[in-house]
């Protein structure tokens, strides 16, 4: 590494976060005021209707709104770091207290549900190229291209049907049955059909870039030459293919975190759970500004963090990666 | 009369590049000096063969010559245009593109693969409105096809159709349809097999004394610059060590890295390779 | 001589959609210990498909048709995955065209030679791979060994990794190296470097080598026999004297001739008219008998068999059959 010191390195990246977000939040905090609806609205609901004009203007007084909009934005920075991000006009509490009762449930969701997804998806994938055009391929890729056509309302409605309603094995909603809330089995029972929704309905795609990616690193010269020296299969397509996908793999992994916290809005919705996906729904349909911002920017600080530490990984993996890491023989051949 | 002999050797010039030099930021504390304060002529009529390895600049020269890059410095006059000048260059635009023409070591890239034959080589006519001398576009891209020795069957025929001779012959044919007094060739025939580079050369060989075109060859192989060029240029990074007439050069190269690279060349004669061998 | 690699008769072939293509047919050929044979054509010969059967390495669909390939006296032709997995890098290795892109860009120059190493001697002790790395290194000429066996393939040079190559595919000492193009992505001068080096290593480790080149210079310099290969068949065979100063078979003649090199400036070049055949349906008789200005009617129908005219000099064409009209070759006179 040609940093002289890793903890710089680490320092360096931080600072990038902290400036991405920054921008973001300002981004956010703009495009929210330019929105249609009335600021207002968003603390005093149809309150707002029954005003006269001095209420309104000592409203806005209050709230600080004939203030320039960089000082509001100021106002409302200051606040949020502080982690007030103020009150939801749908649910009249704090942002935050809504955010925060939700967000284990979606992590837990989509959190397991999206490394399952992975994991799953790259043992297929390998599997798929181990058995390259054989039948075990074949097969994989029938299967998967029948069920990424089902939609996921439909293939919600039909396990609730199968398993909820003729079989009586599992609940059909709910994060957990009231009062029963730690208990763990219950959990579970309760996690088994959205989880199994979530993931069959997006397993597939990633499966199918894996063996893409791989059957073409399988193609390269580099491949003939370790075949070459003796290397078994496995050790080439383990050691040497895998290694060379991950990065690109990482990096699509990265991008599609917002699923984790927006992507299974679907899911939640058709078994009622309790989630940050339905959430973020519902405060755009109902212009809950409050709401609105402090999940565009969590969502968008976890894509920023995700990328950021792709990118340290990818640059463990790949040296080429790093951009000062002097000059690239091949981009001095290109200039020929 | 020194004086005298220089206005004759100027009038006869048709491209001079003076002191040009280009280099590539690849970031902060790196620059790449690919062209480094190069200068030669080119005069009406030659076959000007300009060699070197990977990575000395040869292609990157091309391409300043062709306003394909902007140079850092120096200056391309070609016909007492100054190229490099936006506003020179501005003015004389139609005369630059059509009587200059480029053609490329890979016309598997080069040639558009979802066009026809035809519409590749009418294309340039067709952007600079030139009417075609044998009144269809279709007849004189058939002429044209004709010229580099592909019959009119090739017409309507797609990139991928043809082999690769076949396609630097098309790249050709589209170069030559606006009858250029230049013609600039990276590397055409690298990626051909011998037999069908020979076929290209005594093409090229053929239309340059048909048509009195002047051609920059670019190359790695001396043996096809040794037997096609009139002079020849060497450049070793990014300059250019010796210019010199095709003889000259081969039978007493004055700079080391051109000795280097004459000796270098592996000879068709295995006696002649064994003395070498031994001598190394 | 013993004969270290022997093949008869081989005809591979590769199933397309658009047919059968013949890419090596009816070839037979044999390696002597610590000789360097070349194998010449222009692409699409079959002379790599060639190479890449012997150590299977081509795809899926390509296969065998018939024949045999006889490795130190081991009929190998029908050799499964494992079984080849076993013999490669002992019995024989490969060096391939370009060395931009047969290393792996993620994994240190020394891990993949220490890979090589490891293969076929997996009791190996650490500190001994290492070394062996750093003496392979050293064997191909890479300076500053211990300092570069960290670095990664990108901050190398096309010769550097082309070396690197080489430690790969000789670190387990095999008998056979198949060098497919070595140094037709190098430069002139790094070109001269790497023959050389493929000489010389030659020399000091016996191993006997197919090198698969399409340019006559570099076959004149480091072969000692050569087999010219036209549409998948071998047409010509002997020592790099007999091919180079008598050769007999006209696209031997053809492709001499094409030379820039051998040409007189201000002369024609001489052109082998017309296109190689496409492999999928190639033609009755002999393939070259289209371009071929000497051809007799025989061409057309029948395939010529390999007319034996000195103990190590073969050709395949009608023109050595005694009821031939005699014809004055046009290149070879430069004796």
């Amino acid at each position: 590494m040609r940093h002289k010191n890793i903890f710089l390195y680490y320092i360096q990246k931080f600072i990038v976060f902290v400036l991405s977000v920054l921008v973001l939040s300002v981004v956010v905090f703009y495009v929210s005021r330019l929105a249609p609806g009335d600021p207002l609205y968003s603390y005093y609901g149809d309150r707002v209707e029954k005003m006269s004009d001095s209420e309104r203007e000592w409203a806005e007084n209050q709230l600080g709104l004939n203030e320039p909009i960089h000082i509001q934005y100021i106002h409302w920075f200051a606040n949020a770091i502080r982690g007030n991000f103020g009150i939801s006009y749908k649910y009249k509490t704090d942002v935050i207290k809504i955010i925060g009762g939700r967000l284990p449930n979606t992590l837990i969701l989509g959190g397991i549900g999206f490394v399952l997804i992975y994991v799953l998806a790259l043992g297929l994938g390998i599997l798929c190229t181990w058995y390259e055009d054989k039948w075990p391929d074949r097969l994989l890729c029938k299967i998967g291209t029948v069920t990424s056509c089902i939609p996921e309302f439909w293939l919600s409605i039909a396990l609730i049907f199968l398993f909820s309603i003729k079989l009586k094995l599992l609940p059909s909603s709910g994060a957990y049955s009231i009062g029963n809330g730690e208990n763990v089995i219950d959990r579970i029972s309760h996690l088994t059909l959205p989880m199994t929704v979530v993931v069959v309905s997006h397993l597939w795609y990633y499966a199918y870039m894996i063996r893409n990616k791989l059957l073409e690193e399988v193609r390269t010269e580099y491949v003939l030459l370790a075949k070459s020296k003796g290397l078994s299969k496995k050790n080439i397509l383990f050691k040497h293919c895998l290694r060379n996908i991950v990065p690109s793999y990482l990096s699509i992994m990265a991008i599609s975190v917002p699923h984790i916290l927006g992507g299974t809005y679907i899911v939640e919705t058709v078994f009622s759970y309790p989630g940050i996906g339905t959430l973020s729904y519902e405060s755009a349909r109902y212009q809950d500004y409050n709401m609105l911002m402090a999940l565009c920017i969590l969502s968008g600080a976890l894509v920023i963090l995700c990328n950021i530490v792709v990118q340290i990984v990818n640059e463990r993996i790949d040296p080429r990666m790093k951009k000062d890491e002097g000059l690239q023989v091949s981009e001095v051949i290109e200039i020929g | 009369m020194i004086v005298k002999g220089m206005v004759i050797i100027m009038a006869d010039v048709l491209l001079d590049v003076q002191h040009l030099t280009h280099f590539f930021k690849i970031n902060k504390n790196i620059t790449i000096k690919a062209v480094d304060d190069i200068s030669f002529q080119i005069r009406k009529g030659e076959i000007f063969g300009l060699v070197g390895e990977s990575g000395s600049g040869k292609s990157t020269a091309a391409r300043c010559i062709m306003n394909v890059y902007r140079p850092v410095s120096g200056k391309v006059i070609y016909k007492g245009i100054n190229t490099c000048d936006p506003v020179e260059f501005r003015q004389n635009k139609k005369l630059l593109q059509t009587s200059r023409q480029f053609i490329f070591q890979d016309s598997t890239s080069s040639l558009n693969g979802r066009m026809k034959v035809e519409d590749i080589i009418a294309e340039p006519m067709q952007i600079h409105h030139v009417r075609p001398k044998r009144g269809t576009l279709r007849s004189e891209a058939e002429f044209q096809l004709y010229y580099v020795g592909l019959d009119k069957s090739y017409l309507d025929k797609y990139p991928y159709e043809l082999s690769g001779g076949m396609r630097q012959r098309v790249a050709i044919a589209r170069a030559l349809s606006m009858e250029p007094e230049l013609l600039v060739a990276d590397e055409p025939i690298a990626a051909l097999d011998v037999s069908i580079q020979a076929q290209i050369i005594n093409l090229f060989k053929h239309l340059q004394k048909e048509h009195g075109f002047s051609i920059l060859f670019i190359a790695h192989d001396l043996a096809v610059v040794k037997y096609l060029c009139d002079r020849v240029g060497v450049m070793y990074h990014g300059r250019l060590v010796e210019v010199a007439p095709t003889e000259e050069l081969f039978e007493n190269p004055k700079h080391p890295y051109t000795k280097a690279l004459l000796s270098a060349i592996p000879v068709p004669d295995p006696r002649l390779e064994r003395v070498k061998g031994a001598v190394n | 001589m013993k004969e270290l690699l022997e093949i008869k008769n081989l005809s591979v072939s590769f199933n397309t959609l658009k047919g059968e293509i013949q890419a090596v047919r009816d070839v037979s050929l044999s390696l002597h210990e610590g000789e360097v044979l070349a194998i010449v054509g222009e692409s699409g010969c079959g002379k790599s498909v060639l190479c890449k059967s012997i150590m299977k390495l081509l795809h899926d669909n390509a296969y065998i048709k018939s024949g045999s390939i006889i490795v130190d006296g081991v009929d190998i032709t029908h050799y499964g995955r494992k079984d080849m997995e076993r013999l490669r890098g002992r019995v024989f290795s490969m060096v391939f065209q370009d060395p931009m892109t047969s290393l792996n860009p993620t994994i240190p120059i020394g891990e993949q030679i220490a890979e090589a190493v490891r293969v076929h001697n997996p009791k190996m002790k650490k500190a001994e791979v290492y070394e062996r790395v750093i003496s392979m290194m050293d064997l191909v000429g890479i300076p500053d060994a211990e300092d570069r066996y960290k670095l990664y393939p990108y901050s190398f040079s096309g010769g550097m990794r082309q070396r690197s190559v080489m430690a790969i595919a000789l670190a387990s000492e095999p008998k056979i190296l198949l060098a497919d193009e070595p140094t037709t992505s190098l430069d002139v001068t790094i070109q001269a470097q790497i023959l050389d080096l493929l000489k010389s290593l030659q020399k000091k480790l016996l191993t006997a080598t197919i090198l698969v080149s399409h340019d006559l210079g570099v076959v004149s310099r480091v072969a000692d026999r050569v087999a010219v290969m036209y549409a998948g068949k071998i047409v010509e065979l002997g020592t790099v004297e007999d091919i180079f100063y008598e050769p007999r078979h006209p696209y031997t003649w053809g492709l001499m001739r094409s030379l820039p090199s051998l040409a007189k400036k201000g002369q024609e070049l001489y052109t082998i008219p017309g296109m190689p055949p496409t492999l999928i349906n190639p033609p009755k008789g002999d393939a070259f008998a289209c371009r071929n200005e000497y051809a007799l009617a025989i061409d057309y129908e029948e395939m010529p068999p390999m007319f034996k005219i000195s103990d190590t000099h073969y050709a395949a064409t009608w023109l050595l059959d005694e009821r031939a009209p005699k014809i004055a070759p046009p290149v070879g006179s430069i004796r």
